[in-house]
């Protein structure tokens, strides 16, 4: 097992590399950083010259890629415009941690993207958990009792609630919960936000102001998450082995909780795993309505602004993520089935 | 049984977490002894030093905790701040040639951490912006200047290469040198100074205290600000990115002032007791007519650009789209004291327009509802960036131009592509568009000047950074551009800006389709607020929360 943890993270060093490179050069065709950088009136034509200099962006695209990539440490660089390269560049590139500055804030964008990490997990994995549980409960109790009344009707909103935008989710939320209960002068949630400003980031604060973002992020997902435990115990529960196991007298808890789920979590693991890392991505319609200071906020943002190092540095971040979550689920796969054995 | 009794538990439990957790105001609200104001932006400041972002968010900030040289009130009018008094050549502050210009500081400002403010502080200014390893935002009109002195720690001298006119652009946010020295002294460049987003020095009526990624920025009163003391004890800026979500919050109080409010939004909030401020920002909302070489020949002939702004209702848009809140406007100074009051926007007329299309062989000979001349038929590319009011405005005037026979083809574009340069092959700086609408305002409102009307601004292969978008190269006009900034003398500049204003307003090289204020709302709970279309907090110290 080991040699083969090893042998798929040297297999997607060079698939890192491709990503990269492929991210970067479409990261050329999203907007001119330098368009937004005047404000509400357009960039001067003198400063996005120099700008553009000072930033490295009149660069060849290669010439980029090799900065971000291995930093420009090793050559020297023109600032004043005068065609002589006086500056020792001070960039170290992604290979030695130094993903770049920020073109927008100004700070280098490992802050930029750890200050944001941790508010997008709380969010998410609290979400996540919830949406596991709830649908694996949901899925299960469907399955065992399909095409019942409970069955239909839990069909029935788990498509409603697959089928709303979840910005009408969480707009409507927000307005009965938060705007009109206080209207109406009833016990109401917060509109925006990750806690008072006023009170700090207490605990409390921070889970009673993400009600609202979790309802919305799990009426979507507990939809489709339910459904699909729901038909892959449907077919486990009609197995041989599942009927063998019940005529042997097997307590039903036993028989469907043991026996069935553990062999109909397969498809349900790839799924899960296939999501989780993009918990780190964030919720982006959800971070941006409820104004939560997340990823998913941060990069729809950075994408706008044309920032290259800060979407770059989410994106590898993303794909390297993608990568360990994928060979987590391949190591899950092996417990849950022993047949399973990686050579 | 038992499973109802646990429903009906869980439903009391949340019932009352929620009476627990909702008590009390969380807008603002004198909490305690304390008064305390939350601020809405929809964006983010992209950093609080005045050398790197030009972005609006950071720049209205400054009024908060680092006022400017100079400010403008509710009128737009400026008056001095760090000043004794406003430089004029009539008090001497300016030279008659207009090279140089006397700044003479007040004795009594103090930076938040005790320090005096000298003229070292603005020398030190000007060099970090002139400085080649600060990578400024801008450099205008710092580049202007040739040299400063600072003959004592009172006075500064500013030293101009050329008569400067629009000289009231300098010294928008000063660098404190005592803090900000020994930054460049060991870095050599003040690009990665924590300074930058964590200011622990400030000279306005407010103080930094701390700044949260994503979600707000805090200032607390400043005790040590010369000026009266701020009435409210502390400040939140709460980031809200969602428009839908800052009308919500506003309503329910979560929030006490938002901007950028879309007309939509105003009857909403108007019933919730949220006050809307209509605020005169010198923006205009407006047609660029591109005369690029491969722009449709038709917007080449004067008659055919007066044809269109006749042959669209402007003042039912205003009256329609924007709730009536604005009006069309006549030319990109209206507003400013650099307005040509006699000239009118031009009125609704389809008459008039087709005539003017009949005149100019624009005809419908094939019968197909579109004017056409030698076989090329009259069918404009009109773009303009995603906004909802554009798109819509787009939807109406495509319908009214129809009514005369005039095709269009509407486009839209993300900002940062809609703005991309010549080089980065953006759609309106490569001439790709006949009519590209977007709001604009003078670079320093109110101050008049503006750069991409000059001939030497057409983007090329070889300035692909030019901003002329219109690609309009009107040689009397470029002449009066350069003319006006020179000139020292208020009215001489002002006759300079009314032939400016009426070549353009003949020639039809820019029509307004609205005057577009800044529209703010105010909740209830914020008393005395003025605001400036310039300088918009200009007053914060002298709000109230009730």
């Amino acid at each position: 097992m080991t040699r083969y943890i090893v042998r798929r993270f040297l297999q997607s060093l060079p698939l890192l590399f491709i990503i990269s490179l492929v991210l970067f050069l479409l990261m050329q065709n999203m907007g001119d950083p330098l368009a937004t950088m005047g404000g509400r009136t357009p960039t001067r034509s003198a400063d996005r010259e120099r700008l553009a200099r000072q930033l490295g962006l009149d660069k060849p695209v290669f010439l980029q890629y090799i900065y971000w990539l291995i930093g420009n440490d090793w050559t020297k660089v023109d600032l004043d415009g005068d065609g002589v390269a006086e500056t020792q560049g001070i960039r170290r590139g992604a290979l030695r941690g130094d993903f770049g500055t920020s073109l927008v804030a100004r700070e280098p964008v490992l802050k930029v993207i750890l200050d944001r990490i941790p508010n997008t997990l709380i969010l998410m994995i609290t979400a996540e958990v919830i949406v596991i549980i709830g649908a694996l409960l949901l899925g299960v109790y469907s399955a065992m009792r399909p095409y019942t009344l409970l069955d239909n009707i839990i069909t029935t909103f788990a498509f409603i609630g697959y089928s709303m935008p979840i910005f009408f989710i969480a707009l409507g939320t927000m307005y009965i919960f938060a705007v009109n209960f206080r209207r109406w002068g009833l016990p109401y949630l917060p509109t925006v936000g990750m806690f008072e400003p006023q009170v700090g980031k207490t605990m409390s604060q921070v889970m009673w102001h993400m009600v609202l973002p979790i309802i919305t992020i799990a009426v979507t997902s507990f939809s489709a998450y339910s459904r699909y435990i729901r038909s892959t115990m449907l077919e486990t529960l009609n197995q041989d082995y599942i009927r063998t196991a019940r005529a042997k007298g097997l307590p039903k808890r036993q028989v469907v909780f043991i026996h069935a789920l553990k062999n109909a979590s397969l498809p349900i693991v790839t799924v899960i795993g296939l999501d989780l890392p993009f918990l780190i991505s964030g919720a982006l319609v959800t971070e941006t309505i409820f104004a939560w200071p997340g990823m998913g906020r941060l990069f729809i943002y950075h994408v706008s602004r044309g920032d290259t190092p800060v979407v770059m540095g989410i994106m590898m971040m993303i794909a390297l993520a993608v990568v360990i979550f994928q060979i987590l689920t391949d190591i899950t796969y092996a417990w849950l089935d022993p047949r399973i054995r990686y050579q | 049984m038992r499973k109802l009794q646990f429903v009906f538990c869980i439903f009391i439990i949340f019932a009352l977490v929620l009476s627990a957790c909702s008590s009390g105001e969380s807008g603002g609200a004198s909490t305690g002894d304390k008064k305390v104001a939350t601020l809405i932006f929809t964006q983010e400041p992209d950093t609080l030093n005045p050398l790197y972002s030009n972005m609006y968010f950071s720049l209205i900030l400054h009024q908060v905790w680092n006022v400017w040289a100079w400010q403008y009130d509710d009128q737009n009018n400026p008056y001095p701040v760090l000043l004794t008094e406003l430089p004029s050549v009539e008090n001497g502050g300016i030279s008659a040639d207009g090279m140089q210009m006397t700044l003479n500081l007040r004795d009594d400002v103090v930076w938040s951490d005790g320090e005096k403010m000298t003229s070292a502080d603005f020398a030190f200014t000007y060099d970090m912006y002139m400085e080649p390893k600060n990578t400024v935002s801008t450099t205008y009109p710092y580049d202007q200047v040739s040299s400063i002195e600072t003959p004592d720690e009172l006075t500064v001298i500013v030293n101009f290469s050329t008569p400067f006119a629009p000289w009231l652009q300098l010294f928008h946010g000063i660098l404190p040198e005592h803090e900000l020295g020994p930054v460049f002294e060991s870095d050599g460049t003040l690009d990665n100074a924590e300074w930058n987003k964590a200011p622990s020095a400030s000279i306005g009526p407010f103080k930094f205290e701390s700044w949260e990624s994503g979600s707000f920025l805090r200032f607390v009163k400043n005790d040590q600000y010369f000026g009266d003391k701020a009435r409210i004890d502390e400040i939140f800026v709460r980031i809200v990115p969602d428009d839908a979500a800052q009308v919500a919050a506003l309503q329910a109080g979560d929030g006490d002032l938002g901007i950028f409010i879309s007309y939509p939004d105003i009857p909403t909030l108007e019933e919730a007791d949220v006050n809307i401020l209509t605020v005169q920002s010198g923006y205009n909302e407006g047609w660029f007519i591109s005369l690029a070489e491969q722009s449709h020949d038709a917007v080449k002939d004067v008659r055919v650009r007066q044809a269109l702004i006749y042959a669209v209702d402007r003042a039912k848009i205003s009256k329609d789209l924007l709730l009536d809140k604005t009006q069309p406007g006549a030319s990109l100074w209206d507003n400013s004291p650099y307005v040509d009051s006699s000239l009118k926007p031009y009125p609704f007329d389809l008459e008039k327009a087709k005539s003017l299309l009949d005149e100019a062989g624009w005809v419908d000979s094939n019968g197909d509802g579109t004017r056409d001349k030698d076989g090329v038929e009259l069918v404009l590319r009109y773009g303009t960036t995603t906004k909802e009011v554009r798109q819509n405005t787009q939807a109406i005037i495509q319908q009214m131009l129809a009514e005369v026979g005039v095709g269009t083809t509407l486009l839209n574009y993300d900002s940062d592509i809609f703005f991309a340069s010549y080089g980065d092959q953006g759609p309106s700086y490569t001439g790709e568009l006949d009519i590209m609408q977007w709001s604009d305002v003078p670079t320093a409102f109110p101050d008049p000047d503006i750069a991409y009307w000059l001939c030497s601004e057409i983007p090329s292969d070889e300035t692909p950074q030019g901003l002329n978008a219109q690609y309009i190269c009107d040689e009397e006009l470029d002449a009066l551009f350069q003319q006006q900034a020179s000139q020292v003398d208020i009215n001489e500049r002002i006759a300079t800006f009314q032939k400016i204003t009426k070549i353009m307003y003949d020639q039809v090289y820019w029509a307004s389709i609205w005057q577009d204020p800044d529209i703010w709302a105010v909740g209830k709970r914020l008393a005395d607020v003025t605001i400036s279309g310039s300088t918009p907090f200009y007053s914060i110290g002298s709000w109230d929360v009730k």
